[in-house]
């Protein structure tokens, strides 16, 4: 139980912190990194919880097609903000 | 980059500090029994609708219209992101790829997300998955051979946009055939237990929800990749054929 607890904080406070690096990164494919590191801690806290099936569809969306439609659409304009 | 690493190092310390405040003042009660809902479908399910898996279940038969009209929006969008995309597939026949590096990891690694995407979605009435997040994760696969062995790879292996788009339609026929079939026999809409057998050849099919699954493993697979192989096309091409 008190594992569970620990991996809980501990993914949700690494998501934050990847949501704040790809909120402040001027390099748009890091921050699609960045992006993708914090659907990984969120699918680490749905496991946590038991809820296998939105793991499934979370990771494959998530973190395969969202982050290669980034960067599909990163190439097609600037790689640099601002 | 420090005043970075320090607002960081403040939002950590303070997102710690908040919860366990919150914990401390309002001392919440962790739920320790199941609902009586949620009671309902574990003991049920198996019966009404001849699956273990109590989402599936859910998804393609207590609320199967539900993720039939969710089917049919999702349609619609890809045929909208279609639509922008107004060059033909000539466009798409550049040649250049990765390294035999990239190509040979690509390979192994495709291969692997294939496999595992397929034992999604067709055991998907009996673990956790189903159609979408396996045709997702084929998608993906196909997303990550694009860049690598570039689109023309694709195109010339026979898996062209037009045949994708063939394929959703099949599928999304499919998937309303299903769902009708069962009103020739005066039964509701999205029957599944009274119309469909829930084994075949002593194999647990569950009876409409595998070919649910099938149906929308092969829509959602076709539509991503179709958007992904017309993402694929440089920017360049588009201004040439506007200049054009």
């Amino acid at each position: 139980m008190i594992l569970t607890l620990v991996l809980l904080i501990a993914a949700s406070l690494l998501s934050l912190a990847f949501v704040y690096l790809a909120i402040t990164e001027r390099d748009l494919l890091k921050a699609a990194a960045f992006s993708a590191g914090q659907s990984v801690m969120y699918a680490i806290m749905l496991q946590t919880m038991g809820a296998a099936d939105i793991v499934m569809t979370y990771v494959a969306v998530s973190v395969g097609l969202y982050s290669a439609l980034l960067v599909f659409i990163i190439s097609k304009t600037e790689r640099c903000e601002g | 980059m420090s005043k970075r690493l320090l607002a960081l190092i403040l939002l950590i310390a303070l997102a710690t500090i908040a919860p366990l405040v919150f914990t401390i003042i309002v001392k919440m009660d962790v739920p320790r029994a199941l609902k009586s809902l949620g009671l309902y479908y574990v003991k049920n399910t198996i019966n009404d609708t001849a699956s273990p898996e109590t989402v599936t279940a859910i998804v393609w038969d207590y609320r199967g219209l539900d993720t039939i009209y969710e089917t049919l929006v999702l349609y619609l969008a890809i045929v909208g992101g279609l639509a922008v995309f107004r060059v033909k597939e000539v466009a798409l026949k550049t040649k250049i790829g990765l390294t035999s590096f990239a190509r040979s990891s690509t390979r192994i690694i495709s291969l692997l997300i294939a496999t595992i995407s397929l034992a999604i979605a067709l055991h998907g009435h009996l673990t956790p998955g189903g159609g979408f997040p396996g045709g997702s994760a084929l998608a993906v696969a196909s997303m990550i051979v694009i860049p690598v062995y570039s689109a023309n790879a694709l195109i010339a292996r026979g898996i062209t946009s037009t045949r994708l788009v063939a394929i959703r339609g099949f599928a999304l026929t499919g998937i309303g055939l299903v769902a009708f079939l069962p009103t020739i026999r005066g039964l509701e809409i999205v029957t599944n237990q009274a119309f469909y057998p829930a084994t075949v050849l002593g194999q647990l099919i569950s009876g409409s929800i595998s070919l649910y699954n099938l149906f929308e493993f092969l829509a959602v697979m076709s539509g991503f990749t179709a958007v992904a192989l017309y993402l694929s096309i440089p920017e360049e091409v588009f201004k040439v054929a506007e200049g054009a």
